[in-house]
């Protein structure tokens, strides 16, 4: 464990998004085209209700498309050279941190392309914040996790989002709930536990992510 | 007034019959007729068919892998 | 005959509990009327399903940790076992709410997703053992989705419903237990043998399902398992 292999890694993985940028232009047409058809189909307004789903299965599915190119991008010559260079638990923190912060801009986007094409019905705005953040933390510590599990089965992305499905589900549910509330513009303390629960699953996520690693990591 | 006397009285009477609380339906009938003990003999046999099969299944294994 | 004393003992209870789960004495309660004997068969399937995952983590771990096979082989084998009693367990849970709860899946109940979730995860599971080849990375990887799901499910099952108090299930929320007063004393003396024989029967299918595929594997790898 060396904090400046960790951030080597991390400037690695910032190089190669901004020399290609085409991985996160992608993610974020993605976001846009899905969020234009919802405002197609939903020409009379919609529910909050229909807006909390509508929201948190674009993000979802956007997340799993920019945390599938965490490995699936990896070429065999490259990751032996990683083996070689660097510990497992440095390799997957700096893949966890990317995908977070990766995720927080998907994030930031989605919500952008929602309040300009639909609406943005959310009252408790911090509240909302709290939610994204620690939803999408809980989302790229799983995900990160499940693309290297896929990359191994050869058939990935149908693979990858069979696997994240059901890992997501709690993550999913409590932040859909929250969300709600913010939408509601509910006080801050009703929401506190979830957002207990939510923060807890986050650590769980991590702690799991980094002690699981190592056994996926050697052929 | 006689008819609201009479209708509050009614509405009274309503109301006890409501107090009243029925006993819940049970299979009462199937119990005293005797013939719950017929459904419990299908369902002993069915899971003791079962059961045998697995007992055989068991041996079967404990053959196969004594010849090893 | 020596070990087949559980075995035994597993067929007794089971009997026991259908016999007297129909004719021993119940409380009667509205809206449950007869079908409060649906405890004694609905409820063990899910105490046999846990059992079983529990069992296939625990292997998972020791998997892990020496890569021995024959820890995978279990592992795997009482992921199906418990897939074998999940299903069972949704499909009379459905009829049972249809008639109680007026429809088959409850939106708003976390024990039903909690469930929900468990189900696909070991789903999953199975997919992706069928989809890598070779043994030993099939063993590594489904081992890894294996201890990781089984943590985010259950971890979620034992939370969630204490953060959202509107579970219709017993003993969560504002709904009061079996054991508090809607289970007499009658009732746990047939409940406790048909939990007790249910995970005795599903452990038992577990043994054999194990010493089959330990056979097999012998057979087409021509080897002992360590």
């Amino acid at each position: 464990m060396n904090s400046a292999n960790i951030i080597a890694l991390l400037k690695k993985e910032f190089l190669l998004e901004f020399r290609q940028k085409t991985s996160l232009a992608s993610i974020l047409l993605y976001v846009l085209s899905i969020v234009f058809i919802s405002f197609l189909s939903f020409k009379n307004g919609i529910k909050p209700d229909v807006w909390c789903a509508l929201f948190w299965i674009v993000l979802f599915f956007a997340a799993i498309n920019a945390a599938s190119k965490s490995f699936f991008t990896e070429s065999k010559a490259r990751s032996i050279y990683n083996y070689s260079l660097y510990h497992p638990t440095e390799f997957v923190i700096s893949k966890i941190i990317y995908n977070i912060i990766l995720l927080w801009v998907v994030c930031l986007c989605s919500v952008l392309c929602f309040s300009w094409l639909i609406n943005y019905p959310v009252q408790n705005s911090l509240l909302f914040l709290a939610v994204l953040l620690l939803g999408s933390t809980a989302l790229a510590g799983s995900l990160t996790l499940m693309s290297c599990i896929a990359s191994k089965t050869g058939n990935s992305y149908s693979v990858m989002s069979l696997l994240s499905m059901p890992v997501c589900i709690p993550v999913m549910l409590l932040s859909l709930r929250l969300t709600k509330n913010s939408i509601d513009g509910l006080e801050m303390s009703v929401s506190y536990k979830y957002l207990g629960g939510l923060f807890f699953i986050d650590v769980i996520i991590i702690t799991l992510s980094l002690f699981l690693f190592r056994y996926l990591w050697k052929e | 007034m006689k008819k609201l006397i009479s209708l509050a009285f009614l509405l009274l009477l309503t109301v006890s019959g409501f107090a009243q609380t029925e006993e819940p339906k049970m299979a009462d009938t199937m119990r005293s007729e005797g013939k719950i003990y017929v459904v419990v003999l299908v369902l002993s046999v069915v899971f003791a068919c079962l059961a045998t099969y697995l007992i055989i299944i068991d041996r079967k294994l404990k053959k196969l892998e004594d010849k090893k | 005959m020596k070990n087949w004393w559980w075995k035994i003992l597993a067929i007794v209870m089971v009997l026991y509990s259908i016999g007297m789960g129909f004719l021993g004495n119940v409380p009667r309660l509205n809206i449950l009327n007869e079908t409060i004997r649906n405890l004694y068969f609905h409820v063990p399937l899910w105490f046999a399903m846990l059992v079983q995952m529990g069992i296939s983590w625990v292997f998972a771990l020791m998997y892990l940790n020496g890569y021995k096979i024959k820890y995978d082989i279990l592992s795997s084998r009482a992921a199906i076992v418990g897939g074998m009693f999940a299903l069972p367990g949704v499909i009379t849970g459905s009829i049972w709410a249809t008639y109680t709860w007026g429809k088959p899946w409850v939106a708003d109940d976390p024990k039903l997703q909690g469930v929900m979730a468990a189900m696909i995860v070991y789903f999953v599971y199975y997919l992706l053992r069928a989809l890598i080849p070779d043994t030993q990375t099939k063993a590594r990887i489904s081992a890894v989705y294996n201890i990781f799901a089984f943590i985010m499910t259950f971890v979620f099952i034992m939370i969630y419903p204490r953060l959202a108090p509107n579970s219709l299930h017993p003993g969560n929320g504002g709904n009061p237990a079996f054991g508090k007063y809607d289970m007499d004393n009658g009732m746990r003396m047939v409940f406790y043998p048909a939990c007790i024989g249910w995970i005795l029967m599903s452990v038992w299918l577990l043994n054999v399902l194990n010493r089959m595929k330990k056979l097999q594997y012998k057979l087409d790898n021509d080897e002992e398992i360590n």
